[in-house]
């Protein structure tokens, strides 16, 4: 084998093998479950089980840039009553979980959520412009409703958002995203 | 990008438009005091660092929007001029071609883009700007958990080594345009207003759609008044000045604004 082609060898491992690294890591980052929240909050437990519409929570999603996470007020909208006056669930993990929050409420303490889908400070994504354009939340964020733990199923990456505008005949331009 | 693509095969002594906006913005001259709203303004609007005295001594205090001061005529006849400074917006901009890396471009809405993660910061584009309205971060923003809060979460943080300059607030542009599209409307005219506008007390500053010909800004930028900075380079910016009314100018030498712009910088 000669110098040349040996370098040619030696260089095609290299690719191959970043390739490979590249992968497994998009793999593992897709496929690992999501953080660890400071409240075991459920959605399977409130979207599957009890039917509540993503925006009862999440109500800025229609009209601002932001979906927002609901505040601890929110919560107890329902949680006064259920597991407070009126102890219907059993489960003990969700009682002790549901006692987190109240806990929460009575010391007026907010809850630091672990964000789960993070975008760099150079891009903004607005929430509305694609909730009028008629896309499911189950588009980008998979499908939440059945998730015990929140993780990300897309990689949400430029290429991904790119791709969907060219296909949905969106606007491409830089500054749609990056202001 | 393709629109970016687009514009370059088109003629280039038009504007590289082709969805009848042409983002641009008059400045009437009669009307400013150099009061420097519009300097505050567009700091707090646009996350632009502080510039701290050592900073302008080494001069690289940044500011995106900046009033020039001139002094005009003798002792005592002397007369201070004021001309807001800020990208220009140039439908031939001198700063576009240079980019080695597509960083900045102009998009079919007559803005001069500038696009972070893009850049480099090589820096040309900034020697090639003749109005000096491009600014390089020549420091990581250096801030506190609680001044974090402090910043407007609509506008990127520049990091160290790239290069800012004014965007015509095109954080206010998109978000009046998902407003309206929201309710079914069309944008109309004076819906979009950066912050120098908003900020200005006189109405200066006149932001809107050139391309329209029943706008605010289009109807003044017809004024017998009007003119551009450094015309003669050729750029076509979309930012018109109104030249200043001077009841006595017969008394003093012969000036013109645009001649005062030529005559060297003098940063207020």
């Amino acid at each position: 084998m000669t110098a040349g082609a040996m370098r040619i060898t030696i260089g095609a491992l290299v690719v191959v093998f970043g390739l490979v690294i590249m992968g497994a890591v998009a793999w593992l980052t897709l496929s690992a479950e999501g953080p660890e929240q400071p409240i075991e909050f459920m959605h399977s437990v409130h979207v599957e089980q009890n039917d509540i519409d993503c925006q009862f929570c999440h109500r800025n999603v229609e009209t601002g840039a932001e979906a927002t996470i609901p505040a601890v007020e929110q919560c107890m909208i329902c949680h006064k009553v259920i597991n407070g006056e009126n102890p219907k669930v059993t489960n003990p993990l969700h009682v002790a979980e549901i006692a987190k929050l109240q806990a929460h409420w009575e010391n007026r303490e907010p809850i630091d959520w672990v964000r789960v889908h993070v975008m760099p400070d150079h891009v903004r994504f607005v929430h509305a412009a694609h909730i009028k354009a008629g896309f499911d939340c189950a588009t980008c964020h998979g499908d939440v409703g059945s998730m015990e733990r929140v993780k990300q199923v897309r990689s949400l990456n430029m290429g991904d958002c790119v791709g969907c505008h060219r296909e949905n005949n969106a606007p491409t331009d830089c500054t749609i995203c990056h202001r | 990008m393709r629109q970016a693509a687009e514009g370059q095969e088109q003629d280039t002594s038009k504007p590289v438009t082709s969805i009848g906006r042409r983002w641009g913005m008059v400045v009437d001259l009669d009307r400013c005091t150099g009061c420097q709203a519009c300097v505050v303004a567009c700091h707090a609007e646009n996350n632009i660092a502080l510039n701290l005295e050592d900073v302008v001594l080494q001069q690289r205090a940044m500011n995106w929007i900046r009033i020039e001061r001139y002094w005009e005529g003798e002792y005592p006849n002397v007369k201070a001029r004021f001309l807001p400074m800020f990208c220009q917006h140039c439908n031939n901009a001198p700063c576009e071609p240079v980019c080695p890396v597509y960083a900045t471009y102009h998009n079919r809405e007559g803005l001069n883009v500038q696009v972070y993660n893009r850049c480099i910061g090589t820096r040309y584009c900034a020697n090639n700007c003749p109005y000096h309205a491009r600014f390089f971060n020549f420091w990581e923003r250096d801030l506190e958990e609680e001044q974090r809060e402090y910043l407007n979460p609509n506008v990127t943080v520049r990091t160290k080594g790239i290069m800012e300059k004014c965007t015509f607030c095109v954080q206010r542009i998109r978000k009046s345009e998902w407003e309206r599209r929201h309710a079914d409307e069309e944008l109309q005219d004076g819906d979009v207003a950066p912050a120098c506008v908003q900020a200005c007390p006189t109405d200066t500053l006149v932001f809107g759609n050139l391309e329209d010909e029943n706008s605010r800004v289009a109807k003044l930028a017809e004024n017998k008044r009007h003119y551009r900075v450094l015309e003669n380079l050729g750029t076509d910016t979309n930012v018109i000045y109104l030249k200043k009314v001077d009841p006595h100018a017969s008394e003093t030498a012969p000036a013109h604004a645009g001649a005062a712009a030529n005559s060297g910088r003098n940063s207020a």
